[in-house]
């Protein structure tokens, strides 16, 4: 692109939202977002996507097996009764919620520079949640069973599900959950696909994604309506993003056992999921921006705000830390008190404990730096820690506060097992094929709303918009 | 028609009637009134012979003996016959499948899906115990201690609780073989007959018997008219685990082998000198009652003193425990008696120089023992373990004699076995003769004697020599390996047969079942030396016993009491009276005996409380037990204390090279807290190298270093370092009260008597604290259910006083909760399955530790935590607040595990069902659900023996009584440390007991309300010995 | 019209389109704004993204999607509070560890999660009803130009009565600045 003139600048911010937008047309933008679907897969991306499918090889190979054979081949016992499969739900899920917190929540509060990565973030959430849906059916001991004895339906058995169990709660939340991330990832794709259509060159590509757009023309008349759709959708999907997590965080704190018996689990779950969602967003956004070509809408002004918003979510999960430290002390509860000072700062899963504390209360302080804050290597080595660190936070609330509760003869340590391994990476690699497929076959950037935030930068109240000079 | 004839046909009635199910109503624990009833009924005409001759092919193996005598276990057979479950287990039997007729007409006592209960009796080392075995149309599901039975009154020990697995085990010897050429009996009979006629050329020089100590009035019987045949033919009995110590020391005390019989009820003191009375021995059962009954918190509660090595169960009971080597146990009471001379008991006079200086333990224990015993003269009993050496059994014979103790805590009798000694002695003699190749015809009926034989000894080797050597035993062990001929034996749920018990009590054996693998019983074998081989135990049996006159005039019905009674009235034997000891003599014969213990570190040798001498090896509940004290499974480990593996740089499964002698071993190490320094304890019973599929590698073979000069302990063996680690299944690490220094409130509480007693002590508020209290309350959000209008409140109270730890509650509600077991990995993993989880808490220092045991099941919480959080409704509440689960319901979440503070349930992560035989699947209790994989399970408060009795009792139109309604757990406890009932009623046990002042909730703080409480530990510490100090403990 | 057979032919009426493309989003509602004035009926724009004023221009309604919305979400609440209602009080009462059958705020969040799912589903599907989407063939896409509407042209299509003077219907709209405009016919299938 040629080097910018004109700036257009957003009126608060210094840095650009679009490089280089007085170089560009709705034409130009259009075919560089859309290039990367039309350019045929590089060897990079082969190579990726043999490794992703591995790996999801793996995912297939464990799942048949723990199907074959029951949950004993995990590492599971008693008393730790949940462990990889719970631990990898949250994980997943968290990882989802920032997806919807970014297209949904930067949304409603017309934060302008959402637009360019919330196509990204919002696929993100999808295939995050479908990794995260895997566990709770595969974890159960009957899963034949769990896959419809959860939902109310006049059973033979002639009993209903027990509506005060979270676990009921769960379903009802992450399949909510669930169908409303597709429902909003595809209305704001409908105008995309569009485009695609009408800019594809081979018969077949223009049939599929004209099927796909079902039959959408940019009228105005559905423009009018559509708009509304689409805020109403974030504006559900807003409260939606914070209840699932409260709730997910309900399987624990509803319960009686020293660690998961806590009130501040809500909101600290949700702000862990806020953190660890970033985290997935820059580990993925770094490496996308470049080899896709994105720099010039996924500027480093995104790069940073997301790393201010890590910073933020990280000291919410600070304060929770302090927190559950503090109440087990003050409450004067013998148990909690144990459960933190004792089993998990001195217990055999400190290691654990204290990863967590470096990955999650440490290395977010960097972010005070604006150096290291706009540095591309430091941030993406910080959000890698950040998965790491929140992987070992769930690790902790559930294997740690099982594994020592309260009486000290059915105490157990947990080893997981291969098949507890290959699952945690199975998930890893289903997540990646699913990502590639779409990095390869959907715009990454949301087109149509770029096109419309280019217009409204450049729009000047009076005159014609800039850059209009044809 | 003649009288006779008449008589004839009564008989024929009587035999077929006998010949059914005797002990009567389902589910009435009343089982001897049945007898009554029975005789009202009528018996069906020409019913008799409704099965006669050959039903199946058992003329085949000579068992029919013409009047129905196999018909008991025929009908059960045929009953198990016809379930299609069974036709893999009948195939392994030797008669052809088209013969077998199917259950078609119904005997008047089975009631289809009623269970039927039968008295019977099996002995461990040849005493008896008195049993009640469960029948499930023909198949034998549980086993239950005859109350009318003076040794069991009603309990059990885990080992008789396991007969109902090892029957229908399938590893079982199936084929009667001759080195690899299998016979028929018949065959067998054929050249026996001609072998003895030979053998009778001169009187049977060369025919000897191996057999396991027994007190059989009918074996003993027959081993006369077969010493009548052959004058020259030796019997010889042998157990590896034999008390010949004892007798041989009453010999040396009283001048005639005797065996002690004691009676702690009326003890005040006991000293118990490497004696696990509560844990081993022909008395353990009632015993462990005895006892518990002198544990109630009052002024008569008894004090016990326990001297041992290493930690038993009897040993965690004790008031004051002292530890040290076996072979300074010995110097030890020789101390206590010149102690007890030099304060002027005369009889001990001339004992009084027998002390051998001052020895390394705190002279203030010896002198408040000598102290306790003068003041309970009369009352007070010392008892000695049977690893004792002789010497040391005559001495306390003798003190116990100059207390004045004999014929009130303790009385001699001669011994019911037999042959008075079982022990080395006398196989050493028989070794000797095949040594020198004098033994022709060897018969085996000793339980494994090549595996427990001294090394010494080379059993194995010698049995080549002997041209015709006859193994007699259940499976194809080490013994069958090295014998030419091999006869799978009846299980004693399958035989005929007599047993009496230590205070000569007769009962009469009968088979619950046909021999599944067509094994012979042992009467037969014997039998067959004087010809009568095809007659079958059953009339041999009654024959023997009509000529015994204990049933005058009609025979018949008096048997059929018997039968049901399990007992035989009037057989009980007196004790000796007027023994005195000979001072001078004894202080002689002793003298040598006690000489100073040689240097070195000691090597003790001790039966497991789970494999016993490694006959119980293929049971897969006892390898799944975790062993009472170190809650070990599925191996054996080399015990040694904190200081000794320290001093070697030893951890826990560190493997060590034993060196003693000129022998080797492998063995893991583990350290027990309460073990004496500088000696290694070696569990007996593993490493068992036979045809067991179970037993196979399991653990090592102790044996190995075992020799015939010091069958118990030595000194002078050496602990080398190696290499190797294992990883131990062990089901509790050494988890003190308060591990890693938490503050948490205690699982267990135990005071001293005085603190008990005392009403302002700080041990009342202790637990007033932990249990609800009328007046204050505890806050609750939802108003509690009210349970008072429901006809029965299911509660429990388990005294932790009395729990010995002995699991004897464990493997019972393994048997009738179908429970399975999960394997060594499993174990390890964190996955074992018994509902019962037996706690083992140590306090005070890792040398001296006391030892409470808490056995812990579900608790029935009103306010279950598991159940809020089930998705699926598959755990709820019943009207009467049992903690319900619904098996078909269960998805396995296992959130409710999760969210159980006690931590008692179980979930079945594997399909272990999967593996059991066809054979093993008849032995399961059918009221209770088996549960395959993906599903929780946890102690339901026997639910289905609730309903079962309300079923019973609604009947006859009233209510249960508190009482006649037990869970397995507490029928199976010796000491009745578990009570069972309702708390609707205010007079029920568990009642009372809820409001006893020991009373306390686990975990009462968080608000569970379990149903289940416990009654705290209390000791009786002698106070010249100060508190036991209570330090925070250990790992 | 299928009734009439073979006939069918001749009595097809094409729909007959004028579309014109305009320079500029503002362009094209100044545009719309004078063809709607100026008495055409019909109208519409088409734009590869959302223009403000949309609505004035071509003189829509209040849009009917929040209310939609809106009942999607009560009925979702109803549904499933009403459900755990029958389930754990009214027809299957249990004695759940003490807790009461029926405990308000352990229906919360299942009440919440199925007022989000309907009220979503209907913001979704109500879009779609609304614009009678998907619709696969529409006269307009006859045109080669129209292509561009999704990229980076904005035009104005008027749906021509039958008998309108095609002629001035041009002239009409390049007079309202439209820089081309043409005729899109309906084709029969």
């Amino acid at each position: 692109m040629a080097a910018p003139q004109l700036d257009v600048r957003d009126p608060l911010e210094p840095v650009a939202l679009i490089e280089g937008a007085a170089g560009h047309t709705d034409k130009t933008i259009n075919d560089s977002l859309l290039a990367h679907v039309w350019r045929g897969a590089g060897k990079g991306w082969w190579a990726c996507f043999a490794v992703a499918l591995s790996l999801l090889g793996m995912l297939v190979i464990s799942i048949s097996w723990t199907l074959y054979k029951g949950i004993g081949t995990w590492g599971n016992n008693i008393p730790v009764g949940w462990a990889f499969g719970i631990i990898n739900f949250v994980w997943w899920i968290g990882i989802g919620h920032a997806g919807t917190l970014i297209s949904a929540i930067l949304l409603l509060f017309q934060q302008k520079w959402r637009t360019s990565i919330n196509r990204f973030a919002e696929a993100m959430t999808l295939f995050a949640v479908i990794c995260a849906l895997l566990f709770p059916l595969i974890h159960t001991g009957r899963p034949w069973f769990a896959a419809y004895w959860l939902l109310p339906y006049p059973s033979t058995n002639g009993i209903w599900p027990q509506f005060k169990s979270p676990l009921t709660w769960d379903v009802f939340a992450v399949s909510t959950y669930f169908t409303i991330s597709l429902l909003f990832w595809f209305l704001g794709l409908v105008p995309d696909l569009a485009a695609l259509r009408d800019s594809s060159q081979s018969k077949m590509k223009r049939t599929i994604y004209g099927m796909l757009a079902m039959g959408f023309r940019g009228s105005g008349r559905h423009w009018a309506e559509y708009k509304w759709s689409y805020v109403l959708l974030a504006g559900l999907s807003t409260p939606l993003v914070l209840s699932v997590h409260t709730i997910v965080s309900f399987d624990f704190a509803t319960s009686v056992i020293p660690g998961w018996h806590t009130t501040i689990f809500p909101p600290y779950f949700v702000a862990g999921a806020v953190f660890s969602g970033f985290a997935m967003v820059m580990t993925w956004m770094i490496p996308a921006r470049r080899f896709l070509g994105l720099k010039h809408v996924v500027t480093m002004k995104h790069l940073e705000n997301m790393n201010k918003i890590m910073l933020v979510t990280g000291m919410f999960v600070s304060y929770g830390y302090l927190m559950e430290h503090f109440i087990a002390w003050y409450s004067g509860d013998p148990y909690e008190f144990a459960q933190f000072f004792y089993t998990r700062m001195r217990g055999p899963m400190k290691g654990i404990y204290w990863t967590m504390i470096f990955c999650n209360v440490i290395v977010p302080q960097i972010f005070w730096s604006k150096r290291w804050r706009t540095s591309i290597p430091v941030m993406w080595f910080a959000s890698i820690l950040i998965n790491v660190g929140m992987w070992c936070e769930r690790y902790n609330i559930v294997i740690t506060s099982l594994h020592r509760d309260f009486i000290p003869s059915k105490w157990e340590n947990y080893m997981p097992t291969w098949v507890d391994i290959s699952l945690f990476a199975g998930t890893i690699g289903l997540f990646s094929t699913l990502f590639l497929l779409f990095l390869k076959f959907i715009p990454a950037v949301a087109v149509t709303e770029v096109k419309e935030l280019r217009h409204e930068l450049a729009h000047d109240p009076t005159a014609d918009p800039v850059g209009e000079t044809h | 028609m003649s009288c006779d004839d008449n008589h004839e046909a009564r008989t024929k009635d009587r035999a077929k009637r006998r010949s059914l199910p005797i002990a009567g109503q389902t589910s009435s624990p009343k089982y001897w009134r049945s007898v009554e009833e029975r005789d009202r009924t009528s018996p069906v005409p020409g019913a008799a012979n409704e099965f006669a001759g050959g039903t199946f092919d058992v003329a085949q193996y000579g068992q029919e003996d013409g009047n129905g005598g196999n018909s008991v276990s025929r009908r059960g057979f045929m009953q198990v016959a016809s379930l299609s479950t069974a036709m893999a287990a009948v195939g392994a039997c030797t008669k052809p499948a088209h013969k077998i007729v199917p259950f078609v007409r119904r005997p008047e006592e089975v009631t289809p899906g009623n269970p039927l209960h039968f008295a019977t009796a099996y002995g461990l080392d040849g005493y008896a115990s008195g049993l009640l075995v469960e029948s499930h149309e023909g198949r034998p599901t549980k086993i239950e201690g005859n109350p009318a039975h003076p040794q069991t009154l009603g309990a059990t020990t885990s080992f008789e609780q396991s007969l109902t697995l090892s029957v229908y085990d399938d590893d079982r010897a199936k084929q009667i073989r001759s080195g690899t050429r299998p016979l028929a009996w018949r065959t067998f009979l054929a050249e026996t007959a001609a072998r003895t006629s030979q053998l009778g050329q001169n009187g049977g020089a060369g025919l000897r018997f191996l057999i396991s100590p027994t007190t059989s009035p009918f074996l003993g019987d027959l081993r006369k008219r077969i010493l009548d045949r052959f004058p020259s033919a030796k019997f010889v009995s042998y157990s590896s685990v034999a008390d010949d110590g004892a007798t041989d020391g009453t010999k040396l005390a009283f001048g005639k082998p005797l065996i002690a019989r004691h009676k702690v009820a009326s003890a005040n003191v006991i000293v118990s000198l490497d004696a696990d009375f509560l844990g081993e021995g022909n008395e353990q059962t009632r015993l462990s009652r005895e006892f518990a009954a002198r544990r109630e918190p009052s002024r008569q509660m008894n004090r016990l003193y326990v001297v041992e090595p290493a930690m038993t169960i009897t040993g965690a009971m004790a008031d004051h425990r002292l530890r040290m080597p076996g072979g300074d146990v010995g110097a030890f009471l020789a101390s206590l008696v010149s102690m007890m001379a030099s304060r002027g008991i005369a009889a001990l006079a001339p004992l009084a120089s027998l002390t051998h200086g001052q020895r390394h333990w705190d002279p203030k224990w010896l002198v408040a023992v000598a102290t306790d015993l003068e003041r309970n003269r009369g009352n007070s009993l010392v008892i000695v373990g049977r690893r004792q050496p002789a010497a040391v059994h005559a001495l306390a014979a003798a003190l116990n004699v100059a207390l004045g103790n004999l014929g009130n805590t303790v009385e001699y009798a001669t011994p019911l076995t037999s042959d008075p000694t079982a022990g080395v002695a006398p196989l050493g003699t028989l070794v000797q003769e095949i040594a020198g190749g004098g033994v022709d015809t060897l018969v085996i009926t000793a339980s494994n004697p090549v595996y427990g034989a001294p090394v010494d000894f080379k059993l194995a080797k010698l049995l080549e020599r002997v041209p015709n050597s006859i193994y007699f035993g259940l499976y194809e062990d080490e013994t069958a390996a090295a014998c030419k001929t091999m006869i799978p034996a009846a299980h004693p749920l399958e035989s005929w047969g007599d047993l009496r018990a230590t205070d000569g009590t007769v009962s009469i054996v009968q088979p619950l079942i046909a021999p599944l693998w067509g094994g012979i019983q042992e009467a037969d074998v014997l039998a067959a030396f004087v010809g009568e081989g095809d007659v079958g135990a059953h009339a041999l049996l009654k024959k023997f016993w009509k000529t015994q006159g204990k049933a005058p005039g009609d025979f018949d019905g008096t048997w059929e009491r018997w039968l049901a009674d399990g007992i035989v009235p009037g057989t009980a034997a007196p004790a000796e009276a007027g023994l005195t000891v000979d001072g001078q003599a004894l202080a002689q014969a002793v003298a040598p005996a006690l000489g100073a213990a040689r240097q070195g570190m000691e090597i003790a040798f001790a039966s497991d409380p789970k494999m016993y001498d490694g006959r119980f090896a293929n049971s897969v509940w006892l390898q799944e037990l975790p062993h009472p004290i170190t809650k070990l499974t599925w191996d054996n480990a080399a015990m040694v204390s904190e200081a000794t593996a320290k001093a070697l740089n030893l951890e826990d499964g560190d493997v060590v090279e034993i060196s003693y002698r000129d022998r080797r071993i492998d063995a893991p190490i583990l350290r027990v807290p309460g073990h004496a320094d500088d000696v290694v304890t070696l569990p007996l019973g593993y490493g068992r190298t036979g045809g067991e599929k179970v037993a196979a590698g399991i653990g090592f073979n102790a044996g190995e270093l075992r020799f015939s000069d010091a069958p118990w302990f030595d000194r002078g063996v050496r602990l080398e370092k190696t290499e190797r680690q294992i990883k131990f299944s062990i089901t509790q690490d050494h988890w003190t009260m308060a591990p890693d220094g938490r503050e948490t409130p205690p699982p267990v509480v135990s005071a001293t008597i005085a603190e008990v007693l005392n009403p302002h002590s700080k041990f009342h508020t202790e637990v007033e604290d932990r249990r609800p209290d009328p007046e204050h309350p505890q806050p609750v959000i939802h108003k509690p259910v009210d349970y008072s209008g429901q006809p029965y409140k299911w509660a429990m109270a388990v005294d932790l006083n009395k729990c010995t730890g002995c699991s004897a509650c464990v493997v019972a509600c393994q048997s009738e909760n179908n429970i399975t077991t999960v394997g060594k990995e499993n174990v390890r993993k964190g996955r074992e399955m018994q509902w019962i989880r037996i706690d083992r808490y140590y306090t005070g220092s890792f040398e001296d530790p006391e030892v409470v045991t808490q056995p812990l099941a579900c608790v029935h919480c009103e306010t279950a935590p598991c159940e809020y959080v089930c998705p699926v409704n598959a755990t709820v509440h019943s009207d009467e607040g049992l903690n319900e689960m619904v098996y078909n319901r269960c998805i396995g979440t296992r959130y409710c595990s999760n969210n159980c503070p006690y931590k008692v349930r179980r979930f079945n992560f594997l399909n272990y069902i999967n593996d059991y035989s066809a054979a093993r699947e008849l032995g399961m209790n059918p009221d209770v659900t088996v549960r395959t994989r993906g599903i929780m399970e946890k102690c339901t408060y026997c639910v289905q023996r609730i309903e079962r009795k309300r079923i019973s009792t609604r009947i006859e139109g009233r209510m249960i009584q508190d009482g006649e309604l037990l869970t397995a757990c507490q029928q199976g406890c010796p000491t009745g440390a578990i009570v069972f009932g309702s708390l609707n009623d205010s007079n029920s046990k568990v009642s009372q007991l809820h409001a006893d002042p020991r009373r306390y909730d686990l975990l009462y703080e968080i608000g569970t309300r379990p149903r289940t409480v416990y009654l705290a530990r209390v000791r009786n510490p002698n106070p010249e010995l100060g508190q036991p100090e209570k330090a925070g403990g250990h790992e | 019209m299928s009734d009439q057979g073979h006939e069918h032919h001749s009595d097809f009426v094409p729909r007959r389109f004028l579309l014109a493309e305009f320079s500029t989003p503002a362009g094209l509602l100044a545009g719309t704004t004078k063809m709607r004035e100026g008495g055409y009926k019909n109208l519409d724009m088409h734009s590869p993204f959302p223009i403000h004023g949309t609505e004035e221009a071509l003189g829509l309604k209040r849009p009917k999607i929040p209310l939609i919305v809106l009942c999607g979400a009560i009925a979702g609440a109803c549904i499933a509070y009403s459900l755990i209602y029958f389930c754990n009080v009214f027809d299957w009462p249990l004695n759940i560890g003490n807790r009461p059958p029926h405990g308000p705020p352990a229906n919360i969040p299942i009440t919440f999660e199925l007022a989000v799912l309907l009220g979503g589903g209907s913001a979704f599907m109500g879009f779609f009803a609304l614009a009678k989407l998907p619709q696969p063939y529409h006269p307009i896409f006859e045109s080669d130009d129209f292509a561009r509407a999704s990229v980076d042209a904005f035009f104005l299509s008027v749906e021509l009565e039958p008998g309108t003077d095609i002629d001035r219907a041009l002239a009409d709209i390049r007079a309202a600045g439209a820089l081309s405009g043409e005729i899109v016919e309906e084709s029969e299938r």
